[in-house]
């Protein structure tokens, strides 16, 4: 009889936890959501840096609208479950705006709660089209989308490097197997694809499948998925005497792509946006986000800007309503640390600009 | 290509095997599934990373010997790891012991959880490389190809396995552990510490985890805090296919099982990796339900 | 502590520090709270000793009458119905998903609890259930959310019965390994069936179950909706506790070749059990299709199957109405913590250890009636 009451008594008390609406009390609140525990916590490390560094910088500037700008961090271990209910939470303390998620399964049920509640949601990683698609007009992404980098990935293949035979790779994952079939799908009748394998995301050993790739020889080996599996994918493939190239995507644009591949990463190409090292912008996060965390991940840049972006919207519209912040976020024209970004009516940026990079040296370098 | 699927199939077999050990050992005396297993390998490899790390620091003149440094780094390992597990045994298991069998599963369940995100928040969430060190270039034999290092750590699983054989058979101690194994009633009238014997299990099998770790690091080159799951489960899989609970079982079924995969994968879809495994499994407890080398299966316990 | 424990304590604590210092660095300010942590941890067990042995006859007979006495479940209804109105989106969300945990853990307990069977997949019934409904309804639009909501429950219960029938002949560990291979293997191939099952996309736009004109959007209504739910599969369930197949696999738990001998048949009563906690399971899954319009292989991982069972072990092993409250414990518990953010889980598998260590039978204890028997056996031996 007690035990039910104290569960009782805890539910009661959690009514009363959690806090709502922080606007009034000198704050503005604002959400990253993603995965800050469990196997991908990764990415939701380099996600809050990111986000963090961003608050930091407009805070020292004397916040937005002359409040301090709080980060709730809410964790959705890249479950859509957890997901929803970091939605409910946010939307219950009323935040301004949404950096997140991670996943598109993850962004996808949670948008549709944003959107009730009229928040803002830019994700900062989320390719999947449908997030877009969907027709919310609450969302947005600073990443690209699957059909976009797939089919820059497939013109640079067929066109530039002429390629005749390619095997492609992927992780499984909304993202990774996203971007291989519209990958496969842009290439065209003049290219054979030899293999069309999926791989597991948190294994080590990749043997079976580079053994395969190596027993058909192909011209060029795609890969669809992040730089953790990435690297030793190279890797293992070069250690078993592999000599194709590989290409990929934004997932394995990384210094650690370089670091957990080794030597072996010379010569991978993968597609990005174009360089931002001469935007003064660009310059300033490089510097001071190696200042505090050590080197940048590949979304820290993405989530940075998806930050600034609502700081600048919330600023630009004079308060945290989402009926006004909505607007001059779609009609934002923002320069940040990706470049130049302004949205199109689904949400997705506008132009969006595949370059092809390249590790030469040991460094990864735009191809003219 | 089936030779070089058998070989990489072996290497891998090699830490399942060495993990699975841990499992069925415990098994063995506490007829308890120790989920948090994996995590003690993971622990293992992350050690081997802070150690390694260390060697630049070293004075010269040990830093030449290469290889006697590696082997003390995964001697070191162990044996901290070996700790992890008596204490793992005596926080999370020893207080239960008369309890439903149910609960020192969700003991061993919150015990993964919380060593996980120990590590998680101690190392971080990126990946940790290992220094590139010895015998990593490609060797191609009779269309094989594989690394000096690969080599090493077959030898070395081997070799440890062996030393784990020769103490369960062959030492007082071993065989007070095979004694409790069969009857921990009995054992402890014949005047054997059944609380110090199953401290021993615990770190036999926590030192040959972290050896598995370690090579699993120096192999691959880049570890992170997550190795423990798809680890524990694999192993812990091998395992029940050797029969849980018997030594030259675990051995086998973990090579059986790396096997299995690797040329699963190789010759039909690497998309099912995992699942090959459990098919297997499957299929051979259905002919021999206590796993290949098990035996008592027609008692449900 | 006295003087002679203190030296094996002291080199207790400096080992632990050994071992935790390559972890440490800059953390070292967390090691006083880890050594209060388990010193806690060993006092009170020691001190707990006693009664940390299974409960007495007296206990479950008053666990049995809390379960079903009217006022005490009366007053909770109540308490349950009115919630929404005091509390906000988030609260009833959660709740929600607590009830849907409940209904698993509630369908695992026939299995895990009375029949004594370990199943380590159970969330692949969960992923049939609701990707059945999911394919039915949106995918496919091949029926009404009414139709599929029973259908997946028999395609789990389909599952069960083929995955059932070569497993169960097995011995505990073996089966317990067969069904989490069953949980990983329904979750690759729903990974990989693109056509069917829109692979790691997942399948969108699943619309909440309707009433005629009046459909189940508002969270509060579906919220009652699943307490409805929830509360038929509590009440079949006791129902079945009860009966002559809840006695069956209650024997069949504690003394299979005893209840054999008496002529029960064993495999039959498993498979039965099997079954119908698949079925259920399934039901959960439809719920949890319409709750969140959007299902992906994300949501039925490994770590889920282990989050039921923690459940149903922790709100006691045979417990009905334990189950309910393991569902709610171990899904409320982990949403206070949010304010922790990294150290959650760290925090959530300490509380995990803990609690086994303190209460080893669970929030509400367990019905295993027989212990008492073993126990006076013994005497006579």
């Amino acid at each position: 009889m007690k035990k039910l009451l104290v569960l009782g008594l805890l539910c009661l008390v959690m009514v009363g936890c959690t806090k709502k609406g922080g606007q009034e009390a000198g704050v503005i609140r604002i959400g990253a959501a993603g995965q800050l525990t469990g196997p991908e916590a990764v990415f939701g490390a380099d996600m809050l840096n990111g986000v963090t560094l961003a608050v930091d910088e407009w805070n020292a500037k004397g916040g937005v609208l002359g409040k301090k700008i709080e980060l709730v961090p809410g964790d959705d271990q890249a479950e859509p479950r957890q997901a929803v209910a970091v939605a409910n939470k946010f939307a219950a303390e009323g935040v301004a705006g949404v950096v997140g998620h991670f996943n598109s399964s993850c962004s996808i049920p949670a948008s549709e709660i944003y959107h009730k509640a009229g928040i803002p949601q830019i994700s900062h990683a989320s390719t999947n089209p449908k997030l877009t698609d969907q027709g919310f007009d609450n969302v947005f992404r600073v990443c690209g989308r699957d059909d976009q980098q797939g089919k820059a990935a497939a013109d640079f293949a067929v066109q530039k490097l002429k390629v005749k035979r390619v095997a492609v790779i992927h992780d499984k994952t909304t993202y990774g197997q996203g971007f291989a079939e519209e990958f496969k799908k842009n290439l065209g009748s003049g290219v054979e694809v030899l293999l069309f394998e999926g791989i597991t995301k948190g294994d080590k050993d990749y043997s079976p499948v580079v053994t395969k790739i190596k027993s058909v020889n192909p011209d060029l080996i795609f890969f669809g998925g992040i730089y953790t599996e990435g690297g030793l994918l190279v890797k293992q493939y070069k250690a078993m005497g592999g000599t194709a190239p590989f290409i990929g995507g934004d997932g394995i644009m990384s210094e650690e792509m370089l670091k957990i591949g080794g030597p072996a990463t010379e010569g991978t190409y993968a597609t990005f946006g174009p360089d931002t090292k001469d935007i003064p912008s660009a310059k300033g996060f490089n510097e001071n986000y190696r200042k505090k965390y050590g080197e940048p991940g590949v979304y820290s840049v993405y989530a940075y800007d998806a930050a600034n972006i609502l700081f600048q919207s919330i600023q630009a519209a004079g308060g945290t309503d989402g009926k006004k912040v909505l607007p001059v976020i779609r009609a934002i024209d923002y320069n940040g640390a990706l470049g130049h970004i302004r949205f199109d009516a689904r949400g997705d940026v506008k132009e969006s600009p595949y370059v092809v990079w390249k590790v030469e040296s040991g460094k990864f370098k735009q191809v003219k | 290509m089936f030779l070089q699927h058998l070989l990489n199939g072996i290497t891998i077999g090699g830490s399942y095997a060495l993990i699975a050990l841990g499992y069925t050992l415990v098994y063995g005396v506490l007829k308890l599934i120790n989920f948090a297993h994996g995590e003690i390998y993971m622990i293992g490899a992350n050690l081997g990373f802070i150690l390694i790390s260390l060697i630049p620091a070293m004075p010269p003149f040990l830093q030449g010997n290469l290889i006697l440094l590696l082997l003390a780094v995964v001697l070191v390992a162990a044996v901290i790891c070996s700790l992890y597990g008596y204490y793992l045994e005596k926080i999370c298991y020893r207080p239960l012991r008369g309890a439903p069998k149910l609960t020192p599963l969700i003991s061993a369940l919150g015990a993964s959880i919380f060593l996980q995100n120990f590590v998680m928040i101690s190392m971080g969430a990126k990946d940790r490389i290992f220094p590139q060190t010895i015998g990593m270039q490609a060797i191609t034999m009779g269309g094989v190809s594989f690394t000096l290092l690969q080599l090493v750590i077959i030898f070395s699983s081997i070799a440890l396995m062996a030393l784990i054989y020769w103490f369960i058979n062959r030492t007082r101690l071993g065989i007070a552990i095979k004694a409790t194994s069969a009857d921990p009633y009995m054992a402890s009238l014949v005047g054997i510490n059944v609380d110090t014997v199953i401290s021993v299990t615990f770190m036999a099998g926590s030192f040959l985890a972290a050896c598995a770790g370690v090579m699993i690091g120096l192999y691959y080159g880049s570890i992170n805090f997550t190795l423990g799951y798809l680890g524990g489960i694999k192993a812990f899989t091998a395992a029940v296919l050797g029969g849980i609970g018997n030594v030259p079982g675990a051995m086998i079924g973990g090579f059986l099982l790396g096997v299995i995969e690797a040329l699963g994968a190789g010759y039909f879809s690497s998309e099912y990796k995992d699942v090959y495994a459990f098919f297997i499994l499957i299929a051979v407890l259905v002919f021999r339900p206590a796993g290949l080398l098990g035996k008592g299966a027609n008692e449900r316990a | 502590m006295n003087g002679h424990n203190l030296r094996h304590d002291l080199f207790y604590y400096l080992g632990m520090l050994l071992i935790c210092a390559p972890f440490l660095k800059s953390h070292t300010v967390y090691v006083p709270l880890l050594f209060l942590g388990v010193w806690g941890l060993r006092r009170f067990a020691a001190f707990a000793g006693e009664n940390r042995t299974i409960t007495g006859i007296r206990e479950q007979m008053e666990s049995l009458v809390m379960a079903h006495s009217s006022l005490t479940v009366g007053s909770i209804l109540a308490i349950a119905l009115l919630l929404p109105f005091v509390s906000s989106n988030y609260l009833i969300d959660v709740l929600t998903s607590a009830i849907l945990y409940a209904i698993l853990a509630t369908a695992l307990n026939i299995t895990v609890g009375m029949t004594g069977v370990l199943v380590l997949g159970f969330i692949g019934f969960y992923a049939v259930g609701a990707y059945t409904t999911g394919i039915l309804t949106a995918k496919f639009a091949l029926c009404g959310f009414w139709i599929a909501l029973p259908l997946s429950g028999l395609a789990a219960m389909l599952c069960g019965i083929l995955l059932g029938i070569p497993a169960l002949r097995l011995k505990g560990d073996y089966l317990a390994v067969v069904t989490l291979g069953f949980g990983e293997i329904i979750r690759i191939f729903l990974t990989n069936l693109n056509a069917l099952t829109g692979g790691p996309n997942g399948i969108m736009g699943i619309k909440r179950p309707s009433f005629g004109v009046f459909a189940l959007d508002h969270p509060r209504d579906f919220y009652w909706f699943a307490l409805v739910m929830l509360s038929l599969i509590v009440l079949v369930v006791a129902r079945l506790a009860n009966s002559r197949y809840g006695r069956a696999w209650v024997a069949i738990r504690e003394n299979e070749m005893a209840a054999g001998a008496l002529g029960i048949n064993v495999f039959r009563k498993h498979l039965l059990s099997f079954s119908i906690s698949a079925f259920l399971g399934g039901i959960a899954g439809s719920l949890f299709a319409v709750k969140q319009g959007f299902i992906s292989p994300d949501s039925f991982t490994f770590y889920e199957s282990v989050l039921v069972l923690c459940m149903v072990v922790l709100g006691g092993i045979g417990n009905v109405v334990g189950s309910v409250a393991g569902a709610l414990l171990l899904i409320i518990v982990p949403e206070f913590l949010r304010e922790f953010s990294l150290y959650r889980m760290l925090v959530f598998g300490a509380v995990m250890i803990a609690f086994m260590v303190f209460r080893p039978n669970g929030l509400l204890g367990s019905r295993l009636i027989t212990e008492e028997i073993k126990d006076s056996a013994d005497d006579d031996r």
